[in-house]
């Protein structure tokens, strides 16, 4: 078989506890990705979102502690065998809060920081910077102190230093939640980007389904600790019944064409994004109006 | 209720983050303040609840100059719920936290007993007022902060992006909640990101941008004004883009919500009397 | 983009060693005369840097704080001739011209010494700090790095702070007050919620870096810490120069 092809995440039956928690965080999860896969993950809150992409990153078991079963494989990997260290250059990480995710005072020095890290010498550091900030967009923000940039260009910061590390796959962990719609749709623009150019696996975790639905091929969904649906976003938002046990948000022309169905009057695909909802509200109404 | 008079306010390294703002919010309004990031709206925020004053102009709530009035007396008029719940929540249990404002105000005794337990009745956590706030949800403590200010029975709500941070579930309830507290007679002013939410809730919306009010009306003529939306960062609601070309065609009425749109759909389809009776209950 | 000068350009242990002079030289001299024009000199540094205008508020701040120091100390050395007296007849207050010279001397000797840090935090990027006394003063880098991130936080915190004030104030918590035990109370509920958020930023930072492979070993460094032929000739001139002035006040 082409390695190529092989699972590039694979859970396997993982359990997880906190400390001192007698409820699971995570209950017999079992997920496969293959490489170049974008993928969304949501559910709401509590649901084990953020503890999945721990355990992905290996920050469980060998940061935060706790009681575990199962296994998590990256890129060949077993995670609770492979230091940290070894799993940064393979899975990059970006999280929510975009202040205390940094560590350095400047643009260069903060991708500068996991390659010094790994003991990259300096001129091939200084060329990994100059092509990750070329991949982000940002090349012209390299000498500028951190304090300086918007939200939405301190989260690129933050997408740019885990790809310095040239990792095979990106996790985030709801990276838009404090950004205003401008610096959200821009972030997820840019992954929806990494993804196709640069064949970069994603894991994308997102409360806003709205930004999620229309560029994801793949949603899973979380519910207490459990994985409750994984398929296409069409597919996982036309089950009424899940949609409203988890809460989730329904894209407003999702909402609309789901109303329709229900009426007799449309027969199509769910819209997920206001372009293609155009498209058919155009048919449907070219179609039946005198 | 609140009148700004050309305030503007200039941060002492010489950035104007407001530039002469002139707007009036009568009592029992919902207003909704959007704009993008750095737009200004924080700078106002910080205004109203008088931790910044204006450097030029004027601004009233409850007819208090917000420059001169001491900050106790303004958080009895205006009570203010930020982001982050994590921001002022510090007490042992709920029921603490609740009392905290109002013991502040000088309520003892039986009065203060009544303001907490009404407070926690209006955002449905009476069964948790003996509760560490932290063991609670990020979603329960922003309910737990939201009582606190309501246990000091202000006039004004504002709300700083209520719902950031939250799941989809949890916003509904909080912004729920704040509407059946305007329905009570609360005048809301709520900075949120989220045009679903606003379309949904809100009467009336300011437009901030680069410190200047670009917009400010009834929802319907703002939305309609998609190009200067645009300048700041902001998109209409999905619904408002779905209808926008039928509405200038003259094919549909205008509509804010998908609720709206789809009946006028199905009016358009089959006539106004089969649209009733295919709506959802 | 902050102004760029020799300053800038010098190594950062080389900013320390002129710290250190100024501050041998301080203690040397007694006298108010030569203090004022130390610390002249240091302010003179800072001009020629382009950064006086930054480190004004800096200024200012120690100045306030040597006024203060003044205040305290003047009445309470009685020794020598009368100046002044700040309540006659009672014998209250009485200000000696021993006592004026002293505070005034032990003032001055104060600003110079404590004027030398803003001007070295101003012209010096803090990684260059870092890298300096990693490479060159063998520092642990566990140790240099959280230093310089604490420096980086503050900012933070203050913008933290400024919205804990408002969600108090909101909450009718009385921050004003004259009373001081009240406003000591009143702390409370600003330093509380201040410690949590920080140890939950602590906490996301400390994953942040450990997913970027932190403490992984033997680690690089993007920039180098070089002494200059400039920043010997300075440590030169800062040696002679305080060996020269030590030798004039002892004599």
């Amino acid at each position: 078989m082409d390695p190529t092809f092989e699972p590039i995440i694979k859970v396997e039956d993982y359990t997880f506890y906190y400390p001192d928690s007698q409820v699971p965080a995570l209950a017999g999860i079992n997920l496969t990705v293959r490489p170049g896969e974008f993928l969304g993950l949501t559910g709401p809150t509590g649901a084990g979102k953020t503890t999945l992409a721990l355990a992905l990153n290996g920050i469980i078991p060998h940061f935060q502690g706790g009681r575990l079963a199962g296994r998590v494989t990256i890129a060949g990997l077993d995670t609770a065998a492979t230091p940290c260290a070894r799993l940064a250059g393979v899975i990059g990480s970006v999280f929510q809060d975009p202040e205390a995710q940094l560590v350095a005072e400047t643009v260069e020095d903060e991708l500068a920081f996991g390659l010094e890290n790994l003991a990259v010498p300096r001129e091939e550091m200084r060329a990994r910077i100059s092509a990750a900030l070329e991949m982000v967009g940002i090349t012209d923000l390299r000498h500028r102190p951190l304090r300086q940039l918007s939200g939405g260009q301190k989260q690129k910061v933050a997408i740019a230093a885990a790809i310095a590390l040239r990792p095979r796959i990106l996790v985030l962990d709801e990276p838009t939640s404090e950004l205003d719609p401008r610096g959200s749709l821009e972030i997820v623009n840019l992954l929806e980007r990494l993804n196709r150019d640069y064949g970069m696996t994603i894991l994308l975790i997102e409360q806003k389904i709205s930004l999620l639905a229309p560029r994801v091929p793949r949603l899973v969904c979380l519910h207490q600790s459990r994985i409750v649906a994984d398929a296409a976003p069409r597919q996982v938002l036309g089950q009424e019944k899940l949609v409203a046990e988890l809460g989730l948000e329904v894209p407003p022309v999702t909402d609309l064409f789901r109303l329709l169905s229900r009426a007799g009057v449309y027969h199509g695909n769910l819209p997920l994004a206001v372009d293609q909802g155009r498209r058919e509200l155009d048919r449907l109404l070219s179609h039946e109006s005198p | 209720m609140i009148r700004a008079e050309a305030i503007e306010f200039t941060y002492p390294n010489g950035f104007r983050a407001l530039q002469g703002l002139d707007f009036h919010i009568k009592a029992g309004e919902f207003v909704a303040l959007i704009g993008e990031n750095g737009a200004g709206k924080t700078t106002l925020l910080k205004l109203l609840g008088g931790l910044l004053k204006p450097t030029a102009g004027r601004l009233l709530v409850g007819g208090l100059d917000t420059a001169r009035v001491r900050a106790v007396e303004l958080a009895r008029r205006v009570g203010f719920l930020f982001q982050n719940p994590d921001h002022q929540l510090f007490l042992p249990t709920v029921r603490e936290e609740l009392a905290f404002g109002p013991k502040n105000l000088g309520l003892k005794g039986q009065a203060l007993e009544e303001r907490v337990a009404e407070a926690a009745a209006a955002v449905g956590l009476t069964p948790y007022l003996e509760v560490n706030p932290r063991q609670l949800s990020k979603g329960q403590r922003q309910r737990v902060a939201l009582a606190s200010i309501l246990a000091m029975e202000p006039e004004v709500l504002v709300l700083d992006e209520p719902t950031t941070g939250q799941d989809y579930r949890e916003a509904l309830e909080i912004m729920t909640i704040v509407q059946k507290l305007h329905r009570q007679g609360h005048t809301v002013l709520c900075v949120t990101h989220d045009m679903e939410m606003v379309a949904r809730f809100a009467d009336r919306a300011l437009v901030l941008g680069a410190g200047e009010l670009l917009l400010d009306g009834p929802l319907a003529t703002v939305f309609a004004r998609e190009d200067i939306l645009a300048a700041t960062g902001l998109l209409p609601p999905q619904a408002v883009q779905l209808a926008r070309p039928y509405w200038e065609a003259g094919l549909l009425p205008g509509v804010l919500t998908v609720e709206e749109l789809y009946e006028a759909i199905i009016t358009a389809l089959r006539g106004e009397k089969d649209a009733r009776q295919v709506l959802p209950a | 983009m902050p102004a760029r000068s020799f300053l800038h350009e010098l190594n950062p242990l080389t900013k320390i060693a002129w710290s250190l002079a100024v501050i041998t030289v301080a203690f040397v001299f007694q006298q108010p005369l030569p203090l004022l024009g130390l610390w002249a000199s240091v302010l003179a540094v800072a001009l020629a840097g382009k950064v006086l205008k930054e480190i004004l508020p800096a200024i200012r701040g120690l100045l306030i704080f040597a006024a203060i120091f003044i205040l305290f100390q003047i009445f309470l050395i009685q020794e020598g001739n009368t100046v002044f007296t700040l309540l006659p007849g009672s014998g209250f207050g009485r200000v000696t011209d021993v006592g004026l010279t002293a505070c005034t001397m032990l003032a001055l000797r104060m600003l110079a010494m404590t004027s030398t840090i803003p001007v070295l935090l101003a012209t010096t990027p803090p990684k260059d700090m870092i890298v300096a006394f990693v490479e060159k003063l063998r520092v642990p880098y566990v140790y240099a790095l959280m230093l310089v991130t604490s420096l980086r936080f503050i900012p933070t915190l203050q913008e933290e702070l400024g919205l804990i004030i408002q969600a108090q104030r909101a909450r009718a918590c009385d921050l004003e007050s004259r009373n001081i035990f009240r406003r000591l109370r009143a702390i409370v509920p600003l330093a509380l919620p201040l410690l949590l958020m920080s140890v939950q930023r602590a906490r996301t930072m400390a994953i942040s870096m450990e997913t970027r492979g932190f403490g992984a070993g033997p680690r690089t460094s993007l920039r180098t810490s070089t002494f200059q032929t400039l920043d010997l000739g300075v440590i030169a001139g800062c040696l002679f120069l305080t060996a020269a002035l030590v030798i004039i006040a002892l004599r």
